[in-house]
């Protein structure tokens, strides 16, 4: 298959190499009943600040694929390349180090660390990779709370927050090292309706500013999308490029 | 502080009611290990410091009668620094009408100059004037007397004599009176002449100058002066010479000190598992977290020193914890073993090398501990991590034990609920158990090992078939003592034997080690009688000589044969005496000196008599042909009773009989005090291993406790769904109950079938150590009945708290539990 792309985004460059890169990537588990193949055969370009949203029906192969592009999984079979990285050659430890500066991970239940306050969440991933003086984290992670608009609970521990509130917070803490990629597997999954809404304002606004975006959905038309990538039994069944007249104009702006 | 170690913090706050748990056990073992290495530290400290005060003889030398002029010959030597010349005599003692007592009684030339091996006053008079007694401070209890008394003293030349027990003194150098059921007296050469002794000092304690702490340069010292001593026309009968600078029960202390050490830090180790536990049941719990963390760029070690960090706190409050605790086992420990040794402590401070000792072991076993499971934890994979689905994430059902399992019938759905639920973490139980199952073979080994030390000291006794010992003042014929016998009611046999030293002549000495005295071997009670262990300083050993065919002594042949009629030159030696000459064997030609006479002997046999000192046993017509016919200086009575008091009744009775004829009796011991007084000195071992034990009930109470949080804890969903299903708190209350008993019933099982050969192997252990002699094993049917008790209850206790716990929570709230 020919690898899939698209460019819808007006703050991207259209010229340059994909961000995220996939080639004959396969994913094989080995399960009490035998091999499960989840993907097959996957060739798939990402352009820097493209917003990509991966649809199908449970077990199709969305997390799958999200895990590979983010290196929390490795390939089977194939090849993965990330802002020029190899991940399938990349150690363990190369590839935690990796994930810590330049990808940010949304999980449909948040995952915020319970123990921890919403602020601490956030400065987590600074910690692990070093990023900004120590005193400066808390700063950083303020103005990303304030960005996500939730910095009144920062001192708050997870458990007390609503979902709409742990996510925005999840969404805060997957930027705290001003990662170029995004990825977010289900991430209004667990949120009702309007809440649901306001996360992907965020999102888009995100990728408004430059940042490349990535989510597994059940929704296929969600606004202020670019790509939507359609994967069926762990095949790319339809790689569908969404016109410029629809994205909405807050996006444009 | 960062936000990893604010995780840290807060997750270690989380588990609270578990951390505390296992911080509990760890502290008891640290408690348990600081206790003995403080004790060991203050006690080496003090028990040396204070036995150094004393100016301890370097040498004694046993002379004939010394005078003056030798004493300060013996002054003037090169290399002598301080020489004073002392008598030492056996006799007894009573305070009131009947008990006597035996004494040993020290004659001080001045009190007021003592320079060598000092006595420290203590209470009454100092010193002594002439027709009073100084007693040792532990001696009064033994000579039932208080100050002021009046007792009444007899040696062996003089006749009974009354003398005023006027102050009590320390004398570190002597093992503790009530356990030797002996009474120490300090009197002045004035005093001796009252009690109708020769005026004669008969030993010279000297302390070398130069380097004290040299054996070899006191060796030196000493063959020089025995030169001296010689020209000058007297005679050196015996040389002691101590290992120089050591308190005579210092390596007893250290041995003892060092077993308990072993076991705090076997149940320091043993609290290790309950760190794997907690750890491994943490890790699972948090896998989900650390897919998130990793996911987030955390890499492997910096994940893992988030949860070593908490092993580390853990440390960290159990070492502070357990300190002060340890401090005040030390103290206790160190009272005691001053009691047992008879020294004073001055001071309690425990040097700072065993604060970082133990706080390094302390740190370190939980750290250790917590290493691997943190370790495995960390490196799973990021996507299973995240796909974990935390509580029922079990392999339960796929392997052949657990199909086995399955197949159990019979019994109620809820317990063979629980029984199944015992094996699901199986590494969690197979830990969880061994930690139960090394307590109940500790306390059914430490059981065991008494019943089969006593079992052993049974045999012993029971060879000795007499209930008196009596040694008498010098040799008197045998009819004459057999005259006051027959006069004395109660005694239904005696036999009349001759004791004397002999030693083994030179180049005939296999294997002879005779550099110590062996001060820490228990009182002689053999039928040698009297107070063995220092005729060995001069390769000298006991000769008793008995009726061939005589019943009243049937030790264990353990080689060769016993003295048979006919035998003129077959000898048989006891244990002790072969363990002092490993090369000495059956069928050896050995010259001894027996008095001025040299004669040539094969050894015959070999006998198991180790609670004599070393003793060798030949016919008593060897004595007969050196002209001693009828002759005996130490009887054998078996008596008709052998009660406490019916003995002090016939030992007056005999006494006055025997004086009658003119026989002077030198003491008496009977088997009765010697068994008192061996069980004093067992007393401490037994007490020791059960004391281990009950630590180790604890550590494994407690852990089976944690495990039981743990197991409960992950179950919550599924206590939900069993409550959805209609079962009553009580009946969940019930499964979590039955899953610890279950536990501990398979602990209790392992251990009694392992207890017997631990038993074994831990009992001979013992006595090889101490007496050089096999046990005579005897497993005791109460350990494990009482174990199994123990186990039911601590199994129970242990799961109370979270049965409790789980049959409270709402379905909801444990439906609902992720």
């Amino acid at each position: 298959m020919k690898p899939s792309d698209g460019n819808n985004n007006p703050n991207r460059s259209v010229n340059d190499a994909p961000l995220v890169s996939l080639r004959q990537v396969g994913k094989n588990y080995a399960t009490p009943a035998g091999r499960f193949t989840a993907l097959q055969n996957i060739d798939l370009d990402i352009q820097a600040g493209e917003f990509v949203a991966l649809v199908g029906k449970s077990g199709s192969g969305k997390s799958t694929l999200l895990n590979l592009m983010s290196g929390i999984d490795r390939p089977s079979q194939g090849e993965v390349r990330v802002g020029g990285a190899e991940l399938h050659q990349m150690s363990e430890t190369g590839l935690a180090r990796w994930r810590g500066l330049h990808v940010g991970v949304v999980f449909q239940f948040f995952q915020l660390l319970p123990t921890l306050t919403v602020v601490e969440n956030v400065m987590l991933p600074m910690d692990f990779c070093h990023v900004r003086a120590p005193r400066q984290r808390r700063e950083r992670a303020l103005e990303l709370l304030k960005l996500v608009g939730i910095v009144e609970q920062a001192e708050k521990l997870p458990a007390t927050l609503s979902g709409g509130q742990q996510q925005r917070a999840a969404i805060a803490r997957a930027l705290a090292n001003e990662p170029p990629l995004i990825i977010a597997d289900e991430p209004t999954g667990n949120l009702d309706t309007g809440t649901a809404e306001a996360v992907l304002d965020l999102f888009r606004n995100l990728v408004g500013r430059g940042t490349t975006l990535v989510i597994a959905t059940h929704e296929r038309n969600l606004a202020g999308i670019d790509r939507t990538v359609e994967l069926v039994d762990g095949k790319i069944a339809n790689s569908a490029r969404i016109p410029t007249a629809q994205l909405t104009q807050e996006v444009l702006a | 502080m960062t936000s990893s170690w604010s995780k840290v913090w807060r997750d270690f706050r989380q588990e609270r009611t578990r951390t505390f748990f296992v911080g509990l056990t760890i502290g008891l073992g640290i408690a348990a290990f600081f206790a003995v290495m403080a004790s060991y530290a203050i006690l080496t400290r003090e028990l040396n410091h204070g036995w150094l005060e004393t100016n301890p003889a370097s040498a004694t030398l046993r002379t004939r009668p010394l005078d003056d002029n030798l004493l300060a010959a013996i002054s003037g030597s090169p290399g002598v620094q301080d020489a004073e010349a002392r008598r030492t005599l056996a006799g007894r003692i009573k305070s009131g009408p009947v008990e006597w007592r035996n004494l040993t009684l020290f004659v001080v030339k001045d009190f007021a100059r003592l320079r060598v091996s000092t006595l420290k006053p203590q209470e009454g008079a100092w010193p002594p004037a002439t027709g009073e007694i100084l007693l040792e401070r532990d001696a009064v209890q033994v000579a039932k007397a208080r100050l002021g008394d009046w007792v009444t003293i007899k040696t062996a030349s003089g006749g009974e004599q009354k003398l005023r027990f006027s102050g009590t003194v320390k004398d570190v150098g002597q093992a503790q009176a009530r356990m030797e059921t002996s009474v120490y007296g300090y009197i002045t050469l004035a005093t001796l002449e009252q009690l109708g002794e020769e005026l004669f000092f008969d030993q010279v304690k000297l302390v070398v100058s130069g380097n004290k702490l040299d054996e070899g340069h006191i060796r030196d010292v000493t063959a020089n002066l025995r030169q001296l001593i010689e020209a000058k026309g007297n005679q050196v009968l015996r040389v002691e010479i101590p290992e120089p600078g050591k308190h005579p029960h210092a390596d007893l202390m250290g041995l003892f000190l060092l077993v308990m050490a072993s076991f705090g830090l076997f149940a320091l180790l043993l609290s290790g598992i309950l760190v794997v536990n907690l750890m491994t049941a943490l890790m699972a719990a948090q896998i989900r977290q650390i897919g998130v963390m990793k996911a987030l760029g955390g890499t492997r070690w910096q994940i893992a020193r988030i949860y070593l960090g908490q092993a580390l706190l853990l440390g960290i409050t159990a070492v502070l914890g357990a300190l002060p605790v340890g401090l005040w086992g030390s103290r206790v420990l160190c009272r005691y073993f001053a009691v047992f040794l008879n020294f004073d402590i001055t001071s309690f401070a425990v040097p700072l090398w065993v604060y970082v000792l133990v706080t390094v072991v302390g740190l370190l076993v939980p750290l250790l501990a917590a290493g691997f499971p943190v370790w495995r934890g960390c490196g799973v994979p990021v996507r299973i991590a995240l796909d974990d689905y935390g509580v029922g994430r079990t392999s339960f059902g796929t392997s052949p034990f657990d199909r086995v399992l399955a197949g159990l019938g019979g019994l109620t759905r809820p317990v063979l609920l629980a029984i199944r639920n015992s094996f699901r973490h199986r590494t969690r139980t197979i830990l969880t158990t061994t930690t139960l199952m090394l307590a109940g073979l500790c306390f059914m080994a430490a059981l065991n090992v008494r019943a089969s030390l006593i079992n052993t000291f049974d045999h012993l006794f029971d060879a000795m078939r007499y209930d008196l010992t009596v040694q008498l003042g010098g040799m008197y014929d045998f009819e004459k003592v057999q005259s006051a016998i027959r006069k004395t009611p109660g005694v239904l046999q005696v036999e009349g034997w001759l004791a004397t030293e002999g030693s083994l002549i030179e180049g005939q000495q296999p294997g002879a080690d005779d550099a110590h005295p062996a001060h820490h071997l228990p009182p002689q009670t053999g039928p040698g009688g009297g107070h063995g262990g220092s005729a060995l300083e001069a390769k000298r050993f006991k000769v008793i000589g008995l009726p061939v065919g005589t019943k009243l002594f049937q030790p264990l042949l353990l080689n060769g044969r016993r003295l048979q009629p006919g035998d003129t030159n077959a000898l048989v030696v006891n244990t002790r005496m072969a363990a002092y000459w490993p090369l000495l064997k059956v069928g050896d030609e050995v010259q001894l000196q027996i008095g001025p006479v040299a004669t040539s002997w094969q050894v015959v046999g070999i006998i198991r008599d180790p609670l004599a000192g070393p003793t060798a046993y030949i016919p008593l017509s060897f004595f007969e042909q050196a002209g001693h016919v009828g002759m005996t200086n130490s009887l054998r009575l078996v008596l008709s009773e052998s009660n406490a008091n019916g003995l002090n009744l016939l030992k007056a009775n005999l006494d006055r009989n025997l004086e009658e004829v003119a026989v002077r009796s030198l003491n008496s011991v009977s088997k009765l005090d010697s068994r008192v007084s061996f069980d004093q000195h067992m007393l401490m071992i037994y007490i020791f291993l059960l004391v281990m034990a009950g630590i180790l009930a604890g550590v494994g109470s407690l852990g089976l406790a944690t495990t039981m949080s743990l197991n409960v804890s992950e179950r919550r969903r599924e206590m939900g769904v069993l409550r959805a299903m209609g079962a009553t708190p009580a009946v969940v209350w019930l499964i979590v109950i039955a899953e610890g008993l279950v536990m501990a019933m398979a602990s209790w099982l392992v251990a009694v079938l392992l207890s017997w050969p631990i038993s074994q192997l831990l009992g001979s252990f013992l006595l090889r150590l101490m007496f050089k002699i096999g046990l005579d094993f005897r497993f005791d049917p109460v350990g494990p009945v009482l174990w199994l008790v123990l186990a039911i209850g601590l199994g129970a206790v242990a799961s109370f708290l979270p049965a409790w716990q789980a049959s409270r929570r709402s379905v909801r709230e444990a439906v609902e539990y992720e």
